[in-house]
């Protein structure tokens, strides 16, 4: 087997584990839990051991093409650079424990597991897809299924109508982020000609020119929007604080590691195509900083690092304004994923030092796994804290003391997040630090408005850490403690006026808890291994955290070789050599450290202060209520509009569109005024015909002054008879023969409808009126379209043969065409009725059935069993 | 609305017709005629033999709902469509030669009939439909 094949087998793994759960019996608990959790691990094992038998992550190239549909671009080859692979095993390693804790969240509910474990393999299989795809369009398809999947998963509690909101909300602004990366995918793969990340990449490399390419740029601008919708920048953020609906293994699932990160991947593998691109020497053409080698769009660093900065400060300013623990950890997310995107957009600026060019970015993988490890810990933990005493920090006060555990891995990733020393966090937020430092080269004192907002987030972090710390130690200071010690805890919702608050019906519905408020939910037995489960997976993903902190040497050795940015820290040029240690950082003060303790400061005194202490809505939560109701409104209006319910208006709209694209026809090609005066030149030669005509006109016009239903009825069945003459006279027995049967039915139609009918004086009096004019434009056009259709060679295939002439004489041998192959029969008629136009046939008869279906339905009967 | 002229006629006429519409049909690759042609011509033979003969005589010739008529020539031009991509050629390629058969002529057969076969049938079970289905309501 080639590698594609284990990789495809490692991707569908997840899925096929987890729809293999659903024919097990329910009370089979425990192996379900194995199966489900065979899926994740297996896809690690096969990824890990293709990435070790495979080149070095750094010299990876993609593997072998299995195809798929290569007319469209879209086959199966993979790719295991640092990036993919890092994400790969992240993915499916951090998938395994979600496993775990959601046996240990929802407890032997086995209706719950049941339901959950094939939707969650369903989501890992797509993310494993996206972030390994070499394929661009594949990509987009596996970025598509992680937009359904997360449907799926978000609106978990499919009762809870809030719930089922919320999950559409995140699906409509994810999937139109995914329609805004189909085009930029669609336009970039048209412009440069390439279906591949990689071969994008090469491309550039050689091509640096093609950079300010107004195709390229706009390709850009829309990818980036994809992935500023699915990693919730401002404004579109607001979908993820709602995603909070779900069950908390969603919860820690898709905003620690998988989701969210995937618009973070996105920006990660266009970096080197469109941010930082190392042009090869000899072709960087584009002037500027040509002896750097170092391109990227110019709207790279514009766009990603002020959308990037606010949404990390915004953030968390609000999340420090929460009380409910996942909404505290939704902004903090959000502000971390434009912590990581301001990181790329720095990458996009270059750095000298020592007489080398770089790209300002380093370490970004150490960055991303940094925030996946403590962020994933707080998810599980508040899921559990929820499930046993509360979600809201306000009535966790002491909860230490009830459950340490739980407690302790609270407070082990909470100091991560507070990005304190000794956990890897610290490190990664020097990095960040140093990167905007750097800056100052390029985008001058700007540097300073970006490194304030980066001590502010840093210092809302640290509030966050200390309030929750001092909280659940029951400490003086913290929140909820002055309520917890004056009142019982069943009344204290009355003595608080921030539980009021709380308490009040939230709009957005995300106060309330999980679904253990709805209906009852099961809990293990006290000291039972399984109830472990809940907190367990928590604390196996901190320690990393730690262990990275403490011995930096370490981490490197595990996450070195994927680094695809490495600079100035491990880089050739660099002057660091190593991830620095926190006695390293300690002991070389520079700005970096001098601003992470300016921010540790600020952040002790705010998460000590009473001030910021309330809950605050974030105003963006409006946005997609306010889209929704104009979405619906606007479409309203469009319908009264257009969908009248008179027969009159719905053909003026037909014959106007019908004319609006002949005159822009005739506009565009003059030459289509020629066949009319050729057809014109020709109208004297048959007088039969002639005569034939004007009498068919004649009754035609006199339809509308006809009094009765049935003398029009004649009338059409008479200008029908004159069509068949015609067709006679000009020789064609085929259309005169149908055209004759046509009319039958249709006196017999009319026969059966006029019944039917009210008897109605219909006479109009002959007035002038604007439809009478379109009426005749609409004719005028559609004779004049005919006469151009038979007397003209449109395309210019057929060496300007009419098509008369040509069906002629290609009907029964095509010597015309090129294949040689002709209808092979005399009825130039039938032949094009079944050969040269088959499909179109084919098409017809389909809306024939249609419609006969449709009278069918409208029309029921009275006897369902007669015909 | 049964007159005895037009019971006795139809007797005569609606055999003829339905002959004269497969014969249209088949014979349209070379002649005027057609699956188009041919449906029309067997629907209106059909309805001519509802009028005459009435609602159950009619039920009696064609047991089933003419929707089962319209899917079942939407099947057969589908299959007939997609037939050469088995061999390789596009779709709904027709194949034509002269097929030997004894004491005539060989025949000039063009697998395009199965495709006008499934027009024809498609073409009955919606005109048919329609206007059985229309007679019916104003039936008492």
């Amino acid at each position: 087997m080639t590698d594609t094949l284990w990789l495809l087998l490692a991707i569908a793994a997840p899925v096929v584990t987890g729809l293999l759960t659903l024919p097990m019996p329910r009370s089979a608990m425990t192996a379900r839990v194995v199966l489900a959790l065979l899926g994740p691990a297996s896809a690690c094992g096969i990824i890990a051991g293709v990435v070790a038998q495979g080149p070095a992550p750094a010299e990876a190239v993609p593997t072998d093409v299995v195809g798929w549909v290569p007319s469209l671009y879209m086959n199966f080859s993979f790719m295991l650079d640092g990036l993919g692979t890092f994400f790969a095993l992240l993915v499916a390693g951090i998938g395994c424990l979600i496993v775990l804790y959601a046996r240990g969240y929802f407890g032997p509910d086995p209706d719950s597991l049941y339901r959950f474990y094939p939707t969650l393999g369903f989501f890992t299989t797509a993310m494993l897809g996206l972030v390994m795809s070499d394929y661009t369009l594949t990509t987009v398809l596996f970025w598509e299924m992680t937009s359904i999947s997360s449907f799926l998963l978000i609106g978990w509690d499919r009762y809870d109508k809030e719930a089922v909101r919320l999950a559409m909300q995140a699906f409509f602004t994810t999937g139109l982020g995914g329609l805004g990366l189909l085009g930029g995918v669609l336009l970039l793969g048209a412009t440069i000609d390439h279906w591949t990340w990689s071969e994008t990449v090469l491309h550039f490399q050689y091509h640096p020119e093609q950079l300010t390419d107004p195709a390229v740029v706009g390709a850009f601008l829309l990818m980036l929007f994809g992935a500023f919708t699915k990693s919730a920048q401002v404004p579109f953020h607001y979908w993820l604080p709602g995603a909070m609906a779900a069950p908390t293994p969603v919860s820690a699932y898709l905003h620690s590691a998988t989701m969210v990160k995937a618009g973070v991947y996105l920006i990660g593998r266009l970096m080197p195509a469109l941010g930082s691109v190392a042009a090869v020497a000899g072709h960087a053409g584009d002037g500027g900083e040509g002896h750097s080698g170092l391109a990227g769009v110019d709207w790279w660093p514009l766009l990603i690092i002020p959308f990037g900065a606010v949404t990390m400060t915004g953030g968390a300013i609000i999340a420090i304004n929460q009380h409910d623990l996942k909404k505290i950890f939704a902004y903090t997310t959000v502000s971390q994923l434009g912590l990581l995107m301001t990181a790329y957009g720095l990458g996009g600026l270059i750095y000298e030092s020592h007489g080398h060019a770089m790209a300002n970015l380093d370490l970004d993988i150490t960055q991303i796994a940094n925030h996946a490890f403590y962020k994933a810990p707080l998810f599980i933990i508040a899921g559990a804290l929820g499930h046993v005493l509360s979600r809201n920090i306000t009535e966790l006060h002491g909860a230490f003391f009830k459950r340490p555990a739980m407690c302790i891995t609270l407070i082990l990733a909470g100091f991560a997040l507070a990005g304190l020393p000794g956990s890897i966090s610290f490190q990664a937020k020097e990095l960040f630090l140093y990167a905007i430092v750097h800056s100052y080269q390029t985008i001058g004192t700007f540097w300073l408005i970006l490194m304030a907002a980066a001590i502010t987030t840093a210092a809302c972090n640290v509030a966050i850490f200390v309030r929750l710390t001092t909280t659940v130690l029951g400490l003086p200071g913290s929140l909820g403690s002055a309520e917890t010690a004056t009142a019982e805890p069943d009344h204290h919702h009355a003595a608080d006026p921030d539980e009021d608050i709380d308490e009040s019906p939230d709009p957005h519905g995300l106060d309330h808890d999980d679904e253990e408020h709805h209906h009852e939910h099961y809990h293990d037995k006290p000291g039972s291994p399984w109830g472990w489960l809940i907190w367990l997976p928590g604390l196996i993903i901190v320690l990393p955290q730690f262990i990275g902190g403490l011995f930096p040497s370490l981490w490197m050795q595990v996450l070195g070789p994927l680094e695809t940015n490495t600079n100035y820290f491990l880089g050739e040029h660099g002057h660091y050599d190593k991830l620095p240690s926190v006695l390293y950082a300690i002991t070389h003060p520079g700005i970096p450290l001098m601003c992470s303790g300016i921010a540790i400061a600020l952040g002790l005194v705010l998460g000590f202060s009473k001030a910021f202490r309330g809950v605050f809505n974030d105003p963006a939560n409006g946005i997609y209520p306010a889209m929704y109701s104009a979405a619906v409104d606007g479409g309203r209006m469009a319908f009264q509009l257009v969908q009248t319910g008179n027969l009159r208006h719905y053909l003026v709209m037909v014959l106007m569109a019908l004319l609006v694209g002949f005159s822009s026809a005739v506009w565009l090609d003059p030459a289509m005024l020629n066949s009319v005066a050729e057809a014109a030149s020709k109208a004297g030669e048959s007088w039969t015909g002639a005569v034939l005509g004007l009498i068919v006109c004649a009754l035609a016009m006199a339809m509308p002054l006809a009094k009765e239903r049935i003398v029009r009825v004649l009338l059409l069945g008479g200008t029908g008879m004159g069509v068949v003459s015609l067709f006679l006279v000009y020789q064609a027995p085929d259309l005169a023969l149908t055209q004759l049967m046509v009319e039958i039915i249709s006196v017999l139609l009319f026969v059966l409808v006029l019944r039917m009918l009210p008897r109605r004086d219909l006479r109009v009096s002959p007035h002038f009126s604007w439809r009478l004019l379109l009426a005749i434009a609409a004719g005028v056009s559609m004779g004049w379209l005919t006469l151009v259709t038979a007397g003209s060679d449109p395309t210019h295939l057929f060496h300007d043969m009419k098509l008369g002439e040509f069906f002629a004489r290609n009907t029964y041998d095509g010597h015309e065409l090129t294949d040689g192959r002709g209808g092979g029969g005399d009825n130039i008629v039938n032949v094009i009725l079944v050969d040269f136009r088959g499909f179109d046939t084919f098409g017809e008869i389909c809306v024939l059935a249609l419609a006969a279906l449709g009278v069918f339905t409208l029309l029921p009967g009275r006897k369902p069993k007669t015909v | 609305m049964t007159s005895r002229i037009l019971t006795t006629a139809a007797q005569l006429i609606v055999p003829l017709a339905l002959l004269f519409a497969a014969y249209l049909t088949i014979r349209g690759h070379n002649a005027p005629g057609g699956g188009f042609i041919g449906g029309l011509a067997f629907s209106v033979a059909l309805i001519l033999y509802r009028m005459s003969a009435g609602p159950k005589a009619f039920r009696r010739m064609l047991p089933v709902h003419p929707r089962v008529l319209l899917f079942a020539g939407l099947a057969i031009a589908l299959l007939t469509g997609v037939a050469p991509l088995l061999f390789d050629l596009p779709f709904l390629t027709s194949y034509v030669r002269y097929v030997d058969i004894p004491l005539n002529e060989p025949i000039h057969f063009a697998s395009a009939v199965f495709f006008d076969a499934g027009v024809l049938l498609v073409v009955v079970g919606a005109v048919v439909g329609m206007i059985v289905r229309l007679s019916e309501e104003l039936e008492p």
